[in-house]
């Protein structure tokens, strides 16, 4: 019985696999489907979408909050002087 | 008269230097990483001064040199074996695909609190120690999709990888994410 609803409507692990990828690519209208009767099912794939979701923006914000300002001249100042350390310069 | 070697390379270090930083500031996600990388172009344009070609703009000739150097860095860091990751992937599931039950997702309780759940210092923190504990493939490759105007198929052939590959490894890496996120913060 177990086996008929995995091939039917996915198992957790397929379910988490479809949720991951539909952050960046469509689904096909079956997957789709299949994705959103095993979530009426199943409370713990309902709850990693929602909490994947929230990750995702989450790692981009963190990816955002690094463009710090630096003191660009610092940096000029380290380019330079590691040029004058190489041989060639 | 002709400008000495070492007056052009000054030059250009004043002038290009800002965009370079940002440009690899913003494909790296990683401040030090980008410092490194920017002056190891301006190494490399020392080296291979003599190839370079008036004609052309020093600032594109630079930005080739940089980006050679991110995606360098990039294939060195994914070509790495994966092999341990997957055992680490199986440890969320039983065999039949049901989630193992000290893995499953707890409902988090969060409601009204979600909304400003991202804006939470802590949680924050708590985000950031889990990014940081991964393995450094997954996270390189979560943090490559953040890259900009690059979609996943672009990624992949740039790191040389297949896209299915790639999708496994950003799930396994969200998976694991997850769990180190529910276990030090909501259970904390």
């Amino acid at each position: 019985m177990k086996k008929l609803m995995h091939l039917l409507f996915l198992s957790c692990l397929k379910a988490t696999e479809l949720i991951e990828k539909k952050f960046h690519i469509p689904l096909s209208i079956k997957e789709n489907l299949q994705l959103k009767i095993h979530k009426l099912m199943c409370d713990a794939c309902s709850a990693y979408e929602k909490q994947s979701t929230i990750l995702e923006k989450g790692i981009e914000l963190h990816h955002k909050k690094q463009f710090d300002n630096q003191d660009i001249e610092q940096v000029k100042k380290q380019i330079i002087s590691k040029l004058k350390q190489t041989g060639n310069y | 008269m002709k400008k000495s070697k070492i007056s052009h390379l000054n030059e250009w270090v004043q002038l290009y230097t800002d965009d370079l930083y940002s440009w690899a500031k913003y494909k790296l996600s990683d401040v030090e990483l980008a410092k490194d990388l920017v002056q190891d172009t301006f190494v490399t344009a020392v080296e291979k001064y003599e190839g370079f070609k008036a004609e052309s703009s020093p600032k594109t000739w630079l930005f080739s040199i940089l980006n050679h150097k991110i995606i360098d860095y990039y294939r060195k860091k994914v070509k790495q074996p994966i092999s341990k990751d997957i055992e680490s992937f199986s440890g969320f599931f039983e065999k039949n695909g049901d989630w193992l039950e000290n893995r499953k997702p707890k409902n988090w309780q969060l409601d009204e609190r979600e909304k400003h759940l991202l804006d939470d210092i802590n949680f924050q923190k708590v985000l950031k120690k889990c990014l940081d504990s991964l393995p450094e493939k997954w996270g390189t490759c979560v943090k490559l999709k953040y890259l900009a105007a690059k979609n996943g198929e672009q990624i992949c052939q740039e790191l040389d990888i297949s896209p299915s590959n790639f999708w496994q490894i950003v799930y396994r890496a969200k998976l694991q994410l997850r769990d180190c996120v529910e276990k030090n913060w909501f259970n904390s």
